[in-house]
């Protein structure tokens, strides 16, 4: 609303002064001119006039200069006798009513002025104060927060746009409503302790569900303020709310996901246990009949060994031998699942000192074998002892058995690069080597890529190796050549499980 | 060396009583060796109850305990022992296939005298009969009340 002042802005007080003087020297002119015309007894309103003029836009002082002018000029121009100051007691009242008149309308303007100038002030004040709201309200529109406003009989008093997207309701058609019904709020807990709780602490949050107008469900994290009047007395509730129905949503699946990995691990562990009988039952159950066929074939090699031709020994050597190797196979088949159970006991150990074990232990095979032995420089590291003893002495055993037709084997192991958080072991040896075609095969279990009647085995070893080293966070791999001898790597990482 | 002491076996499996009688006949050892077939007839055994009400007194010399037998299992039989004033004396060994670190364990924190894994080459398991029952039946000095004899 623009509406214009209805007087002018009060004259400056040289202006005021002489608005008076001009006023009342028209007056004069006026009086005079009326005697001129003979009509006698009109000076004093002429006069009035003059002193109600300059009240009214000069202010009191050009008044009060107006109200001696004119006294002075009626004076001298209009009391008998006339163009003199002289006056009898007789005039006196004409002066007091005219005083009376004056300060009158003097007063009239004062107070006129003082309203208008404060309702002036007050309408500044008001613009003011409508610009700031409103720009609240628009800065409270942008947000994307859904933001309310209830009075403390939960009727809703201010409703931002956050709100209309949220919950579907326009202001209009939300504010004057009360928000329980209109959202069909479900509280967490009795409404009488969440008011109880805002009114102590001012403050409350917690999840909400509502309905929107469309009739969905929405979970909402709401923060609620309390707003006290100037009395102190609780008057508003403002509401903030977000929607964390996709959030909630989220959760939920974690939740579902995580119970169904609890459930899966469950069922791992189940299942280990279930290996671990198994192969129990494999240590103890396939040992027994072993022992039986080898027992009994040993008594029937003892007891019958005159009446059985030379055909007849040979099949029983084969039935000795092969239960044999079944033996070692299931031995060979357990240390491997062995492996992957038992717990590692991870702590820093000397390669070096392990690495000598193993080619200690290695060297009992190649007794009268020339085999040339180089150890390089291993550092310490982090590992199972025992699990890293095994794969050297099968890496080690397996560069001896495969070098065994070479006149002077030669087989080394050492650190090749060694970073603070890894380190690669290799093994070299001067061998029969392999064909690379097939190096995907090499640490399988069971995978064995000559004849076992050139070189025995039972095909676990590097499986067994590789195992070891998955366990310490590392990976093997191998390189060979036919007939050119082959190198064995192995990477030890300290970040991993170490 | 004052007398053959009386051996204690129990053990489910036929073959595996066969071969070790055998083992033991080789060594002239198998005179006094008991059998039983399972674990509640070695504590009918122990406690001269049931089929064993009369058979004669005393403790044997050695017992040679299968860990995996059908009721009661070798650990519980071992524990029973071990836990009775009467029969904690008598040296229990354990011959079993088993090469399960936890079966050793558990039966050395019950008291076992040996644990010994049946070695599945004949000539060597043999070997380990006769040396058991070379030490426990003969060498060793048994515990006051043992069967033996002179």
């Amino acid at each position: 609303m623009h509406w214009k002042p209805q007087s002018p802005k009060p004259l400056s007080t040289i202006r005021g002064y002489a608005l008076a003087v001009l006023s009342v020297a028209a007056a004069i002119g006026l009086a005079l001119l009326m005697r001129r015309l003979h009509f006698e007894g009109v000076e004093i309103p002429f006069f009035l006039f003059a002193a109600a003029l300059t009240s009214w836009y000069g202010g009191g002082r050009a008044a009060a200069l107006a109200f001696v002018l004119s006294c002075l000029s009626f004076d001298y121009f209009f009391v008998p006798p006339v163009y003199s100051f002289r006056m009898t007691s007789t005039d006196i009242p004409y002066f007091a009513a005219f005083a009376s008149i004056s300060l009158l309308v003097s007063w009239f303007a004062s107070v006129r002025r003082r309203v208008e100038r404060e309702l002036l002030q007050s309408r500044d004040e008001l613009r003011i104060e409508v610009a700031e709201r409103t720009q609240q309200a628009s800065l409270l529109n942008l947000t994307h927060d859904s933001i309310f406003v209830s009075d403390m009989g939960n009727v809703i008093t201010y409703w931002n746009r956050g709100s209309q997207e949220l919950y579907g309701w326009a202001a209009e058609e939300a504010i004057g409503k009360r928000s329980p019904e209109l959202l069909r709020t479900i509280f967490p807990k009795p409404v009488e302790e969440i008011r109880e709780d805002l009114l102590r602490s001012e403050r409350w949050d917690g999840e909400v569900e509502r309905t929107r107008a469309d009739g969905t469900q929405v979970v909402v994290a709401s923060r609620w303020s309390l707003r006290r009047g100037e009395d102190g007395k609780p008057a508003a509730i403002l509401e903030t709310n977000n929607d964390i129905t996709e959030r909630k949503r989220r959760e939920e699946e974690i939740r579902a996901l995580n119970e169904e990995l609890g459930k899966r691990t469950t069922d791992l562990e189940a299942i280990n246990k279930e290996l671990e009988a198994f192969a129990y039952s494999i240590s103890h159950d396939l040992r027994a009949p072993l022992r039986h066929m080898v027992g009994f074939t040993e008594l029937l090699q003892k007891s019958a060994d005159s009446i059985l031709n030379e055909k007849s020994r040979r099949y029983v050597g084969i039935l000795l031998e092969s239960a044999k190797k079944m033996g070692n196979l299931i031995d060979d088949l357990l240390a491997f699942s062995r492996i992957g159970r038992a717990e590692t006991n991870k702590k820093l150990v000397s390669l070096d000192e392990i690495a000598r074990e193993a080619v200690s232990e290695v060297r009992r095979e190649t007794v009268g074998r020339d085999v040339a032995w180089k150890v390089g420089a291993l550092p310490a590291w982090y590992g199972d002892g025992s699990m890293l003893r095994l794969a050297l002495v099968n890496l080690l055993s397996n560069a001896a058995k495969f070098t065994r037709t070479r006149p002077k084997a030669e087989i080394e192991i050492g650190c090749m690069e060694q970073q603070p958080d890894q380190i690669v072991i290799f093994i070299r040896d001067n061998g029969v080597g392999f064909n690379m075609k097939y190096v995907n095969k090499l640490f399988g279990v069971f995978q064995r890529l000559h004849p076992p009647e050139a070189f025995e085995g039972t095909g676990i070893g590097l499986a067994t190796v590789q195992r070891i080293v998955h366990r310490h966070g590392g990976r093997v791999w191998a390189e060979g050549l036919v007939d050119q001898g082959a190198t064995f790597y192995f990477s030890l990482s300290k970040s991993k499980g170490a | 060396m004052s007398g053959l002491g009386r051996i204690w076996m129990v053990e489910d499996d036929p073959r595996d009583v066969e071969l070790t009688l055998t083992a033991l006949e080789e060594y002239n050892l198998a005179n006094e060796v008991v059998v039983t077939r399972d674990g509640e007839e070695a504590l009918d055994y122990l406690y001269h109850r049931g089929n064993y009400a009369t058979h004669s007194n005393g403790n044997p010399a050695v017992l040679l305990l299968d860990l995996k037998l059908p009721n009661v299992d070798g650990l519980e039989v071992l524990q029973r022992i071990k836990s009775d004033e009467k029969l904690k004396m008598i040296p229990v060994v354990v011959l079993t296939s088993s090469h399960e670190e936890k079966d050793m364990v558990a039966s050395y924190k019950l008291g076992v005298n040996a644990y010994v894994v049946k070695p599945v080459d004949f000539h060597e398991f043999v070997n380990a009969i006769k040396e058991l029952g070379v030490f426990w039946a003969v060498i060793n000095e048994p515990p006051p009340g043992s069967v033996r004899k002179k």
